[in-house]
């Protein structure tokens, strides 16, 4: 949908209509066409936010008809995941992202729209991807990553901690060098779901990209490094600058994904050397802590964890990350239970998929994990507390719960031994005669 | 649980909190609401329980 009305991101018109819109369970995707900037004044940068805010429209974004959303949506997912297409070079004088170019004074992270989401909030954040190369092995690292303007035009905060973007920036420190980074403002929504993809150790994420994307990612020379450091021909908007090695900013709070607000802490510096864009460019924002951010958590994890279980047990039926738990502290399991004592396994290995993990719940295969309601009554019915939940403590999370480093495995699934009573049903044979249309409803 | 603590700004008395590791850092936190910077010795308020 497209809003002429002007709108002051940074003072919480945009974060305002979309919990509006939440509130009454509507998520469509929004494009702000008239903006204002940090300052209050007319930006040129439409903004556009909320994309991934059904998991239908990230089907679409990834080649899947809308109706695959569910476990579908997810193993496709994690098929892309494994597949690659290598990007391709071309000259900057053809790439999109380079048709105009601010360098120095004018690097300005002020023209931006940047949305201040929520009220505690340190100020306005952009939350799209950064991209980090290794120094050694030379490829490139792609995340989501949250960037606070610290109301000076060329200084912001990064609050890195994705593993390998972690990896990355020690090697630099180690050296005493800058460490470079740019942060992709917009591109194809297959970009910024490729993104999440749980590659290993010195993958290229610009080939995992173009398996998303299904044809190769474009990149072009950076305005900053040159061929040295190649960034996405086709993005809307991309800030190139470094991490001073030692150098740390006050960031935080920020309303997170969890749906508490970040602590303010120390985090690290951004300094701005240059920013790029298309003429007609249009700046991304993700709407934190609410549907958008949860599917762009649960996608990615829910496929590859369901492989990676079957692999070990085969009795895998569908794997869920519910909204319920921030797509990051909660998965529900379904498994074709076959003997007692199963389900604890397969929790045990569930919680080794993510570290974020606090909650597993098993539950049996006539349970539809992606139907809360299903599991919960399976929890309330099936779950003997004094047998069937396990706390494990003194394991690492990084997200702030009450639940902190304790990991909880309920294995929901029907006792095998011993007698227990049946789930109701309808008969199959009069569900299949019984039509609706024919009773005029 | 990672250990926070709250603080409510000298200037205009809004709360918010931090990260522990804050607390005797000697640094300046910054009120997310009127940027006002202060010590947390310098909050008008300050809540460190934990249990």
């Amino acid at each position: 949908m497209e809003i002429d009305r002007p709108v002051w991101p940074a003072d919480f018109d945009v974060t305002a209509i979309l919990e509006h819109l939440t509130l009454a369970k509507r998520y469509p995707s929004l494009l702000f066409c008239h903006t204002q900037d940090l300052r209050g004044e007319p930006s040129r940068f439409p903004l556009a936010t909320n994309l991934f805010a059904t998991r239908a429209r990230c089907a679409r974004a990834m080649g899947l008809p809308p109706e695959r959303d569910k476990m579908e949506l997810s193993l496709a997912y994690a098929e892309l995941e494994r597949q690659r297409i290598p990007p391709v070079t071309i000259p900057a004088s053809e790439a999109p992202v380079r048709q105009v170019e601010l360098r120095g004074q004018q690097a300005d992270l002020g023209i931006l729209p940047i949305v201040r989401h929520f009220e505690m909030d340190l100020g306005p954040v952009l939350t799209m991807a950064t991209i980090m190369k290794d120094p050694d092995e030379g490829f490139y690292d792609i995340t989501f990553i949250k960037t606070f303007y610290k109301d000076r035009p060329r200084r912001a905060g990064l609050t890195i901690h994705s593993p390998h973007h972690l990896r990355i920036l020690k090697k630099y420190e180690e050296r005493g060098q800058a460490a470079p980074v740019i942060n992709v403002l917009g591109h194809h929504p297959a970009f910024f779901l490729g993104s999440l993809a749980l590659a290993p150790w010195g993958t290229n994420d610009y080939e995992v990209m173009g398996a998303f994307l299904r044809e190769p990612v474009r990149l072009t020379e950076s305005v900053t490094w040159g061929g040295d450091f190649l960034i996405p021909a086709d993005a809307e908007i991309v800030i190139e600058g470094v991490i001073p090695p030692g150098e740390k900013e006050i960031c935080d709070p920020f309303g997170e994904v969890t749906r508490h607000y970040q602590a303010q802490g120390l985090k690290q510096a951004f300094d701005i050397t240059a920013i790029t864009h298309r003429r007609e460019a249009i700046l991304q924002d993700v709407f934190s802590g609410h549907e958008e951010h949860w599917y762009l958590g649960s996608i990615p994890k829910e496929g590859s964890m369901f492989n990676s279980l079957q692999r070990q047990h085969g009795c895998i039926k569908a794997v869920h990350l519910p909204n319920s738990g921030a797509a990051r502290f909660t998965a529900y399991v379904s498994i074709k239970k076959e003997r007692e004592g199963i389900a604890k396994r397969v929790g045990m290995s569930a919680l080794l998929e993510s570290w974020q993990f606090n909650w597993v719940v098993i539950v049996d295969e006539d349970i539809d994990v992606f139907d809360e309601q299903e599991v919960l009554w399976a929890v309330y019915t099936n779950t003997d507390p004094s047998r069937d939940i396990d706390v494990l403590k003194n394991q690492y999370n990084i997200f702030f719960s009450a639940a902190g480093h304790q990991k909880v495995i309920i294995d929901a699934t029907r006792p095998l031994d011993s007698a227990f009573p049946a789930k109701i049903n309808v008969p199959a044979g009069a569900m299949e005669r019984i039509r609706l249309a024919d009773f005029g409803l | 649980m990672e250990r926070i603590f709250w603080v409510e700004c000298r200037a205009c008395h809004g709360k918010f909190y931090c990260d522990y590791t804050l607390r005797h850092a000697g640094l300046q936190l910054i009120c997310p609401y009127c940027k006002e910077k202060f010590l947390p010795e310098e909050a008008a308020w300050l809540d460190e329980r934990w249990r």
